[in-house]
């Protein structure tokens, strides 16, 4: 699956709807294997670690990116370059905390539930989108940035907006930190 | 049948095929005599299948799903229109409504359909459920209040 780094992207494309339909079928399932809703969004949460950790590399190969000097430009690096190229939105970043190191990502638009309209009410406490949140921890963490990434808020629940919550919880690494 | 309000009636429903034939999602306005709307359209089920069997070996296109007026009886008119998954919608219309012209019943259905497929895209709904959706119900709403 590797492709030689700078060449354009190849102009096929998967369709959207298989994308989403296919990650529908997954949190469906997973909702049949667990009860529990933690269970599932666990599970979701490791799936998108595994995800991440590949990913970062696929990344740094595509996009052209600086090394980043700041939490607060890996948190844009986020949200401009990463989600545009995979997901094809733009979150918008704001910083959330004093020190500097407290990041939300506010979903506007998001692919992934396309066509759920609402959680079943059995499935209250669901985050359905953890992947995400796995997919960031796993890839910064390959750049040797711990953090914590969890969902704040999400319009499935009845939020007024999807919100990612990203918490940096070491200063990076000034060698080869080169971020996601 | 009629209220003062409205100059007539629409009675939509959405039957799933195989092979129970069982009401996925009825709406009537106004809501007045529904029993009666369930028995039409159950009733008319009979003669969309005869139209679907009729149809036999034809080149199913967009046209084909769109199976017109079914009956007519002194009261309403009957229109039908079936997925290729065998999905059977039927709208009951007044007779005394007119206004409504094939081609905007054609367009409603098309609206159904393309509603319909975006409950079967939810992840959480199982083909055969009773359909609840907001998104689905606003929909429905709107058609008919431009109908009525």
């Amino acid at each position: 699956m590797s492709r030689p780094p700078g060449r354009k992207q190849d102009s096929h494309k998967i369709s959207r709807e298989l994308f989403v339909l296919t990650y529908g079928a997954l949190v469906a399932q997973l909702c049949k294997d667990y009860e529990k809703d933690e269970d599932v969004n666990s599970c979701l949460d490791k799936m998108g670690y595994g995800i991440g950790i590949r990913l970062i590399d696929d990344f740094l190969a595509h996009s052209d990116v600086k090394r980043c000097r700041s939490y607060s430009e890996t948190a844009d690096m986020i949200a401009q370059v990463a989600f545009k190229m995979y997901l094809g939105v733009t979150p918008s970043v704001s910083c959330s905390s004093a020190a500097g190191n407290e990041f939300s990502l506010i979903l506007d638009k998001n692919p992934l539930v396309d066509f759920v309209e609402e959680l079943p009410v059995e499935r209250a406490s669901l985050c359905y989108c953890n992947l995400l949140c796995g997919v960031i921890r796993g890839a910064l963490e390959m750049v040797h940035l711990a953090a914590e990434v969890t969902f704040l808020q999400d319009r499935l629940k009845g939020d007024a907006v999807t919100e990612i919550g990203i918490t940096f919880l070491r200063k990076a690494e000034d060698k080869k930190a080169k971020k996601k | 049948m009629e209220t003062g309000l409205f100059s007539g009636s629409v009675h939509i429903g959405i039957i799933y095929h195989p092979p129970q034939n069982y009401p996925l999602y009825i709406r009537s306005v106004p809501t007045e005599n529904e029993l009666k709307f369930h028995y039409t359209v159950h009733t008319s089920l009979d003669v969309v299948d005869e139209k679907i069997s009729a149809m036999g070996k034809a080149m199913v296109d967009q046209r084909e799903l769109y199976l017109g007026l079914l009956y007519p009886t002194e009261d309403y008119k009957v229109y039908g229109y079936v997925t290729n998954s065998k999905v059977k919608f039927v709208m009951v219309v007044d007779s005394s409504n007119t206004a409504l012209r094939d081609n905007e019943i054609r367009s409603m259905f098309r609206k159904l359909h393309n509603s319909y497929t975006d409950i079967m895209c939810n992840p959480f709904y199982n083909p055969g459920d009773r359909i609840h959706s907001r998104a689905f119900d606003n929909m429905v709403n709107s058609m008919m209040m431009q109908v009525c």
